[in-house]
């Protein structure tokens, strides 16, 4: 399957105006929204087979090192097969950190969409600010990311082919990463 | 804090004060007594492979750059200008000749000697006024490495890394020493939780006791083959000097036949037989135990476990994976976890692959089993706050009867150093606590004034002139 890239300094965004960014834009919101509701078997549908789910470790470098994510790790680096299990996991009773489920928001913003070499795919870019709430006495948590996102449409329907979700914070100040981005 | 001796009285027979996960008195007194004066790991060799090299790791508040110099040395220098105090590496890693201060543009080279100091003449009068030789970046007052693992310790006169690290060494070299060039690693990921660093470093240290419960979770989606309760308490417990750890017990079979079952590839097995000593290997092939989790005092924990990576396949393929990582104290209440995936350096790249697959989705961040742990012990953080927590003694005496005698005799025919146990107990826990005990009780000693400009002598690299 080809990947596209696009190289979002040089290409001029779709217009608002454009029926694949309302489209592109209208499945960030609906996917916003079960992400929130952690439905993560309806998640796991809008995912291609073979979706590629990053999200790298953000380090501080200087300006001039050319790299500002650490070479070689990542908080996530998952294929559809590793993002159900983790799903699978949620199902259990016995997934702790999860129960009682956090309370969470993902808010969406300065959505970007740029067409393709490839018809079928729009490469989309987006700011992410998540929400979590844990139990009743701890201080809530954000994440900050930009997301870029290769959406691929299949049998009529946009689904998520890749993600990479690049944190604004080098070290993360959640206890944990069990939820998605 | 309630009164000193009575909590250090309580740790040492095992009923642990619930407070100590939560005291702002109880973290002042492990800042002087307990972090200035132990061995912290800091950095692994692999991360900065080249000259030039580096990066920037904290004990507590102190910054260190890890640098490796041209001559290919490590370095540790205390990531203060000797000027005005400015940190003089704003980066956490990257690769560079000379550090350079932002604030008044003296410059240093990686190996920490001053070598830049702007209107030098005009300022100071030259080398009269102000003699830049044998000016340096303050050196870490002591450092060394083992295996590949960069610790400092911030008293200069602490007894020698290998004295302090004694027989633990043998388990140490299991989890970074599968081949005469050792390990290298990725990482680390940082994050921060709102847990006290004692809970995670005393998990994985010896609970073995919490794996089917916690971690139920993992065995019911067929990630983890082995935690069901039954096999988990066959599993010895050691401690051994200043650290101790868990393991698990394997199927019979050879010492290649036990190492094939939790995953290794046929070439590894051969550098792995080359490289451990014979009485290392014979934990394996004789005793039976696989190393599991383990920690060396006070905040350096690694892990070792063979997931099924991929369980779609019918066959019980696992792949084994370790980490390591650092509990590193922020307050009473708030560690950063730093927590590198660890592989031998002359393993296959789809082993690397694998392994590091594996990692992802048992441990770190995101991990399936680590997401669990720290859910339990931010709690357990925010209750030890309470006016409760400070009446109540936590039962740490698992494997003990109530005249101190073992519930079950130790292991007399095991092959590692220490002193093992078959079965749950929270031996390691109290062993670590022992350890954290006798370091505040350690009276403080004045430390060296290293003072600049001045008669007084200051340590130089070698090979120090300018």
């Amino acid at each position: 399957m080809a990947v596209s890239e696009v190289d979002t300094s040089r290409s001029k965004p779709l217009p608002f105006t454009d029926i694949r960014h309302q489209e592109a834009h209208q499945f960030l919101v609906e996917e916003s929204y079960i992400l929130d509701s952690q439905r993560y078997d309806d998640w796991l549908e809008l995912l291609t087979e073979d979706i590629s789910y990053k999200v790298p470790v953000r380090v501080t470098s200087a300006r001039s090192a050319g790299f500002d994510t650490s070479p070689g790790m990542a908080h996530f680096d998952e294929d559809k097969y590793s993002l159900s299990l983790r799903v699978a996991r949620f199902a259990t009773e016995h997934a702790w950190t999860e129960d009682p489920p956090s309370r969470l928001r993902h808010f969406i913003t300065n959505v970007r969409t740029f067409s393709t070499d490839v018809d079928d795919e729009l490469f989309v870019q987006s700011a992410l600010l998540l929400f979590r709430s844990r139990g009743d006495n701890r201080e809530p948590n954000f994440v900050s990311a930009m997301r870029e996102d290769l959406l691929r449409r299949e049998d009529g329907m946009l689904k998520l082919a890749r993600r990479v979700a690049i944190m604004d914070e080098s070290v993360v100040r959640m206890q944990n990463l069990a939820i998605f981005l | 804090m309630n009164d000193l001796s009575q909590m250090l009285e309580d740790v040492r027979r095992g009923m642990i004060p619930a407070y100590i996960y939560n005291d702002s008195d109880v973290f002042q007194l492990e800042k002087e007594h307990l972090f200035e004066r132990s061995w912290i790991f800091l950095a692994h060799e692999s991360e900065i492979p080249d000259p030039g090299d580096y990066v920037v790791r904290r004990v507590l508040e102190d910054s260190f750059i890890v640098s490796r110099d041209e001559s290919g040395d490590v370095r540790v220098m205390f990531n203060m200008c000797l000027h005005r105090g400015m940190q003089i590496c704003r980066a956490e890693l990257g690769n560079a000749s000379h550090f350079r201060c932002s604030y008044h543009g003296w410059s240093y080279r990686n190996d920490g000697r001053l070598v830049g100091l702007p209107f030098h003449q005009e300022a100071y009068g030259g080398e009269d006024g102000f003699s830049k030789k044998g000016q340096a970046l303050l050196p870490a007052p002591a450092m060394d490495i083992y295996n590949g693992l960069i610790f400092v310790n911030l008293d200069p006169r602490a007894r020698p890394l290998l004295e302090f690290l004694g027989e633990f060494r043998y388990y140490l070299d299991l989890y970074v020493k599968q081949s005469a060039e050792g390990a290298e690693v990725r990482g680390p990921q940082r994050w921060r939780v709102k847990s006290n660093w004692k809970i995670g470093a005393e998990n994985a240290a010896g609970d073995s006791y919490h794996t089917p419960q916690t971690h139920r979770s993992v065995v019911e989606i067929g990630l983890f083959r082995e935690p069901t309760g039954s096999k988990r308490k066959e599993g010895a417990l050691y401690w051994c000097d200043k650290g101790g750890g868990t393991t698990y017990k394997l199927p019979p079979g050879s010492f290649r036949d036990r190492l094939s079952y939790v995953g290794y590839p046929e070439e590894m097995i051969d550098r792995i037989e080359e490289t451990w000593s014979p009485q290392q290997k014979r934990l394996i092939s004789d005793d039976g135990f696989m190393i599991s989790a383990a920690t060396l005092f006070p905040t350096l924990s690694f892990v070792h476990n063979w997931p099924k990576v991929d369980a779609r396949a019918d066959d019980d393929r696992v792949v084994p994976f370790i980490t390591m990582r650092v509990w590193q104290p922020i307050s009473a209440t708030e560690t950063e976890v730093l927590s590198w995936f660890v592989v031998d350096k002359n393993a296959p790249d789809e082993f690397k692959e694998a392994s590091y697959k594996g990692y992802l989705m048992c441990f770190g961040s995101t991990g399936m089993f680590e997401q669990d742990d720290v859910e339990n012990w931010v709690s357990i953080t925010t209750l030890a706050g309470g006016s409760m927590a400070k009446r109540l003694l936590l039962n740490s005496r698992m494997g003990l009867l109530s005249n101190d005698k073992p519930v079950s005799e130790p292991l007399a025919d095991f092959h590692g150093p220490g002193t093992a146990y078959v079965g749950y107990g929270e031996f390691n826990q109290r062993g670590l606590l022992r350890e954290w005990a006798e370091c505040l009780e350690r009276p403080l000693k004045d430390l060296e004034q290293i003072a600049l400009g001045s008669k007084m002598p200051n340590r130089m690299p070698e090979g120090g002139d300018v």
